[in-house]
């Protein structure tokens, strides 16, 4: 009944879906389709990296949103979480070396890891927001994107320094989680591995979005990003949200390392990927834009593996680069533009 | 008894003294007008009280304690609500969800149930003219100023700061709006309001304060302030016919 439907309603379909937004996702969707029946293969590995690509998206585009901090130490909580899963789940593996009759820890034993990874980078991002961000916020905001630019991708250096002084430049990765041959998926046949790493990234996004979409504190954390003032007049202590935002971004990025550590073992510059590829994804559905994040994870997921498959491997972060340049020249605030107030408009 | 109790607010930006040494008392169950020129100050002086700007001088006392200084959601959390001269809703939230935040964060004795029940409560009490669930970018200037008084009454005020609320409003509108300043103010709120449109501020006023550059030059009840001859040659125009 309302006039905002009436006014949908009054604007031709083929004008509301013959945009550039649109054209680039059902170009997108038709590339999955062609692909299921030409090289299904794409479709699974897009779906796995995706749903990786789109836990580190989604929190960077959360942080970026409501705190307006460009993490550029986002890749570093993708090594903590490797580290932190690997140190855990050596022991585990060790013990099952050692006695393999032990089907529950074979099935169960990769969690620990994971969750004590989750945990850690909370623990990371609470921190992070204590020690650096609320300091320097409260000294001054003037400058504030450039500054916290320059403070993380100055953590960034510090921590991959001390890892290498101090844990080495040795890989520490696990061969497979589960070491059980491979299950099929649409006729594809993908490792256990993969295939729960889909899983993993399926639920919690799910679960972050109905945290987002469905409590109070999300509530809060999305009225934030809209406007800070505004939020605090309704009686929201911002301190309080930046800690969880930042808590919770830091959270996904350590789990994302975590789950792909059979992919990505641990050394020093392991974050670097996931970081220059998340920040694909957030120039490409526009920043701040959790949703946008998230599907965007998707189409760089998609062009990566297409460019893997058809081109090399070499050339991974080339052609989506080029891409995404050719589509931010024709929108500049990114596919689905910008769903928050960025520091610019406040 | 004094719900507000100000004394020699000054805020200074840079060489600029946007409010000089203003004292005034706003008590318990009234509607107290704030009137003036356009850059008299007034919106600084709301911005102080409701701890959104930070004095440079003098007190600020609400509800029996000193709260000078005191950040914004501190101030909400013990009972100012405040609207703002354009309304600031959350624009992608939908009218629902902007009241839930106000009344999840701005009351701290709300739990559970209570809140999705305070938030509704509030909108049909201003009688919010459409659904629930329109996202507030889509509303228009007078829904925005219903929705902005919505969510300031969903933290349970006991004193509210408005700005400006009949600002742009149809004559129709204002008297709606009228009707409902006085519903609020009779259900126990008091109500400090920043006005423009004289008449609504003579209607509903029992006193006010007159600012003009940053200083207060008259207090009183409504008659007494519109005939004092400064506040004629300073603000109405010494043609004003009221």
């Amino acid at each position: 009944m309302t006039s905002a439907a009436t006014n949908l309603r009054s604007v031709p379909l083929a004008r509301r879906f013959l945009n550039f937004t649109w054209l680039t996702l059902g170009l997108a969707a038709a590339i999955l389709v062609f692909e299921a029946f030409a090289q299904p293969s794409i479709v699974v590995t897009t779906l796995v990296t995706g749903g990786m690509w789109a836990l580190m998206a989604a929190g960077l585009a959360m942080v970026f949103g409501v705190m307006n901090i460009p993490n550029f130490a986002h890749g570093e909580l993708f090594l903590l979480g490797s580290f932190t899963a690997f140190t855990v789940y050596s022991p585990i593996r060790e013990a099952l070396l050692n006695d393999p009759s032990l089907t529950w820890l074979k099935i169960l034993g990769p969690f620990p890891g994971m969750v004590v990874a989750l945990v850690v980078g909370a623990i990371a991002g609470v921190l992070l927001e204590a020690v650096l961000f609320r300091p320097l916020r409260r000294r001054s905001r003037e400058q504030w994107v450039m500054n916290t630019f320059l403070l993380t991708a100055g953590v960034s250096v510090v921590v991959i320094n001390s890892y290498r002084l101090t844990i080495g430049n040795d890989f520490h990765g696990v061969p497979a989680y589960w070491d059980v041959p491979p299950i099929s998926l649409f006729g594809v046949p993908i490792s256990v591995d993969r295939a729960m790493v889909l899983v993993i990234a399926l639920v919690t996004i799910t679960l972050f979005a109905l945290f987002l979409q469905r409590t109070g504190l999300g509530r809060a954390i999305r009225a934030v990003s809209q406007d800070e003032t505004g939020a605090q007049m309704a009686g929201i202590d911002l301190n309080r949200i930046f800690i969880l935002t930042m808590g919770i971004s830091c959270a996904l990025a350590a789990l994302a390392g975590a789950s792909l550590l059979f992919l990505f073992p641990a050394y020093p510059d392991v974050g670097l990927q996931p970081l220059y590829t998340a920040w694909f994804v957030v120039i490409l559905a526009g920043l701040g834009n959790i949703p946008g994040a998230v599907i965007g994870a998707f189409i760089v997921a998609l062009l990566q593996n297409l460019t893997i498959f058809y081109i090399q491997v070499g050339w991974v972060d080339v052609l989506p680069t080029v891409f995404i340049i050719l589509i931010l020249l024709f929108k500049p605030s990114g596919l689905f533009g910008s769903a928050v107030k960025g520091v610019w408009e406040q | 008894m004094a719900i507000l109790e100000l004394s020699g607010i000054t805020k200074r930006f840079g060489g600029l003294t946007a409010v000089n040494d203003v004292t005034f008392n706003v008590e318990e169950g009234e509607i107290f007008g704030l009137i003036g020129p356009n850059g008299a100050g007034k919106t600084t002086l709301l911005s102080c009280l409701a701890g959104d700007l930070r004095p440079n001088a003098g007190t600020v006392r609400f509800d029996g304690r000193d709260t000078t200084g005191l950040a914004a959601d501190r101030m909400c959390r013990l009972g100012l609500g405040r609207t703002f001269q354009i309304p600031r809703p959350f624009p992608h939230l939908s009218v629902l969800e902007n009241v839930l935040v106000a009344a999840t964060f701005g009351d701290p004795d709300l739990h559970g149930e209570a809140i999705a029940r305070r938030a509704t409560e509030m909108l049909e009490y201003v009688t919010f003219p459409r659904s629930p669930a329109t996202l507030a970018s889509h509303l228009n200037a007078a829904q925005l100023k219903r929705l902005d008084l919505a969510r300031a009454l969903a933290s349970h005020p006991k004193l509210l700061l408005l700005d400006e609320l009949a600002a742009g409003l149809t004559p129709g509108e204002l008297a709606d709006m009228a009707a409902l300043l006085r519903r609020i103010r009779d259900n126990g709120v008091t109500i400090l309001m920043v006005e423009h449109v004289m008449r609504l501020i003579l209607e509903l006023c029992d006193r006010l304060s007159v600012l003009q550059y940053g200083e207060l030059i008259a207090h009183g009840d409504a008659a007494t302030v519109a005939a004092d001859e400064r506040v004629r040659e300073a603000y109405l125009g010494q043609n004003y016919i009221l």
